[in-house]
């Protein structure tokens, strides 16, 4: 039987929404750390957790630009990205959508705030969407991400 | 939790006022006129999100007669936020990364610079 004090201890989480906020601060200029989402070139050589590597990074750094990779484990297992801008502000903000069978949206949210030599990172990412997955729709982002989560912790 | 479990959570978690809702059960059950009184909905709508709430598996209903009190399901609730907290460190991997890799580039730049 639950507890009614595990209730009350949940429902202090529960009056927000699905997302996730990271901050990090980093050792260098802010037009350093931007720079670092805008071409192909550089985000395969960060944004994928060891011992996963990045292939095939598609980048059309505009808003309305894709973003696309794929994550591989050393065993040949691949997770797919599939994103695209839907907002740039050099040095300011990057905000990318990924819409996987048309219901679920993650919107990720760069924030780069800071001056001289330090600059504080800030990833916001919101999981929304109305309807469709209410009905069942199928969710592979889900999936995949889920997977992810999985092989990175395991 | 499977995908879908995952998406109707999410779903379902979206809503302000199913977040009030959820958050009102969580201080104790309560049937659809209660719920409904705080805020400026008919019973219908109210019944509607506690539909959604229902099938993301979020809150339970009694079978008892018209009044079919809800009350909170955490378990549902906690899986979704122990998924998105393991999402958390595929980001602060990420960011480990960024952290080497912007010490390159500054060297990168560098190294272009006084060329």
């Amino acid at each position: 039987m639950p507890e009614p004090s595990d209730s009350r201890m949940e429902g202090a989480a529960i009056a927000r929404p699905p997302e996730l906020r990271i901050t990090r601060v980093f050792d260098a200029p802010r037009q350093l750390v931007f720079e670092a989402w805008t071409k192909a070139e550089y985000l395969s050589r960060w944004f994928t957790p060891a011992p996963l590597t990045t292939h095939g990074c598609q980048l059309d750094f505009r808003p309305g630009g894709v973003f696309r990779l794929t994550m591989r484990t050393p065993d040949g297992v691949e997770f797919p990205m599939d994103a695209r801008f839907t907002e740039i502000i050099p040095d300011e903000r990057i905000v990318f959508a990924a819409t996987v069978h048309g219901d679920l949206k993650i919107l990720t949210t760069v924030t780069f705030a800071g001056t001289h030599d330090k600059t504080t990172l800030t990833v916001h990412q919101v999981y929304s969407h109305e309807s469709d997955a209410t009905r069942g729709a199928n969710a592979g982002w889900t999936l995949t991400l889920n997977q992810l989560a999985a092989y990175l912790r395991g | 939790m499977t995908a879908d479990h995952l998406t109707a959570t999410f779903a379902a978690l979206a809503d302000p006022t199913r977040r009030a809702i959820l958050t009102r059960l969580a201080r104790g059950e309560a049937n659809v006129t209660e719920l409904a009184r705080p805020f400026d909905m008919s019973q219908p709508a109210i019944s509607k999100h506690l539909k959604v709430l229902e099938r993301a598996g979020l809150i339970s209903r009694g079978r008892e007669a018209q009044s079919r009190p809800c009350r909170l399901s955490a378990s549902r609730l906690k899986e979704a936020t122990e998924w998105m907290e393991r999402y958390r460190k595929f980001w602060e991997q990420s960011f480990d990364r960024l952290d080497d890799f912007l010490v390159d580039l500054k060297k990168e730049k560098s190294r272009a610079g006084t060329k």
